[in-house]
């Protein structure tokens, strides 16, 4: 039993540290995911406001290039639409320019990437697909190690037989739980 | 043979803009025409039930779980909503502006103007108004990102 334990122990403390970033990054983002419906946990909103002068409402084919011309954006124009009479939308790579063709207002709406959290929802979302459901299974089997040796790194009181293994049993009967209440409800 | 390397990555880096990149989201289109948005718009009761291939700007998209496009016709001020299953298809908020070409069924849903769905004994009544809003329930859609 010894020996087992000692395998354990090398076990979870080897892949322990290297399942550090990993957790971090499913942690945080798991906690950022969970609450899409309050906010979007991978990219900001902003608001610019700012006024142009004014082209009239004419025909999309004049007034667009003269739009264009007034905004002088710095960046590539993806496409523009005339959305209404008075309205040019003008599409750029983060976002959309509304311009108000009569008043010139102009209303700037995009969302710029969150630095960090875009990146762990990137990966937690598996959005990149092929080369991450190869890490992500890895990574999950690495937590079913940890899991399980975890479990025998301590003896007595402290361990399976007493304390630990209450928690143990408590966190095995919280989701048994929720799920049997999700089910029924 | 530094500045070869260096002549070669700058080639390379400025070339990848160029490339546009398809990305294919749920089944992908099917093969056959497009039906454009305003002959879809002008007879709509015609198309309903029926699987269309349709084409356009995408000018909206939704801003919480990418579920559903806003596909501008080729009149202006018309648009088609394109809708996909929650979850299993998203549309990254970055799509608006692309140009997109989606598969799906034409649907007419009755709606209250609060947008929620009419059913059948609440329609009848006076004081629920309700309208029919046009979407295609898309399996798929293809866009070539610029």
């Amino acid at each position: 039993m010894n020996g087992f334990r000692k395998v354990c122990r090398w076990l979870h403390r080897e892949l322990g540290f290297f399942a550090v970033g990993l957790t971090l990054v499913y942690a945080v983002s798991g906690i950022a995911v969970n609450h899409v419906h309050h906010w979007d946990p991978s990219h900001a909103a902003y608001v610019q406001n700012s006024r142009i002068e004014p082209t009239g409402d004419g025909e999309t084919e004049a007034v667009a290039p003269l739009v264009l011309e007034r905004l002088a954006l710095l960046e590539p124009v993806k496409e523009t639409w005339r959305a209404d009479r008075d309205l040019l939308q003008v599409f750029v790579q983060d976002g959309t320019i509304d311009v108000n063709l009569v008043t010139g207002e102009v209303v700037r709406r995009g969302n710029v990437k969150r630095p960090l959290l875009y990146d762990f929802n990137f990966m937690h979302l598996n959005k990149g697909k092929a080369p991450w459901t190869g890490i992500a299974d890895a990574y999950a089997a690495v937590l079913i190690i940890l899991a399980v040796t975890g479990i025998f790194l301590v003896k007595g009181r402290k361990g399976l037989v007493g304390r630990g293994g209450v928690l143990m049993l408590l966190g095995i009967v919280l989701p048994v739980v929720y799920a049997v209440l999700v089910r029924r409800g | 043979m530094r500045r070869f390397v260096t002549a070669l990555l700058l080639l390379a880096i400025a070339a990848v803009p160029a490339v546009a990149k398809e990305k294919v989201y749920g089944k992908g289109v099917a093969e056959g025409d497009v039906t454009s948005i305003s002959a879809v718009l002008a007879n709509p009761d015609q198309f309903v039930g029926k699987t269309l291939n349709i084409e356009g700007t995408v000018v909206g998209v939704c801003a919480h779980r990418g579920c559903w496009l806003s596909l501008a016709s080729d009149v202006e001020g018309e648009t088609l909503r394109v809708a996909v299953e929650d979850g299993v298809i998203v549309f990254p908020k970055e799509i608006v502006g692309e140009k997109v070409r989606a598969t799906g069924v034409f649907k007419a849903n009755r709606v209250e103007d609060t947008s929620k769905k009419c059913d059948a004994t609440r329609a009848g009544e006076p004081e629920v108004q309700c309208k029919t809003v046009y979407e295609l329930a898309a399996t798929g859609a293809v866009c070539n990102w610029k």
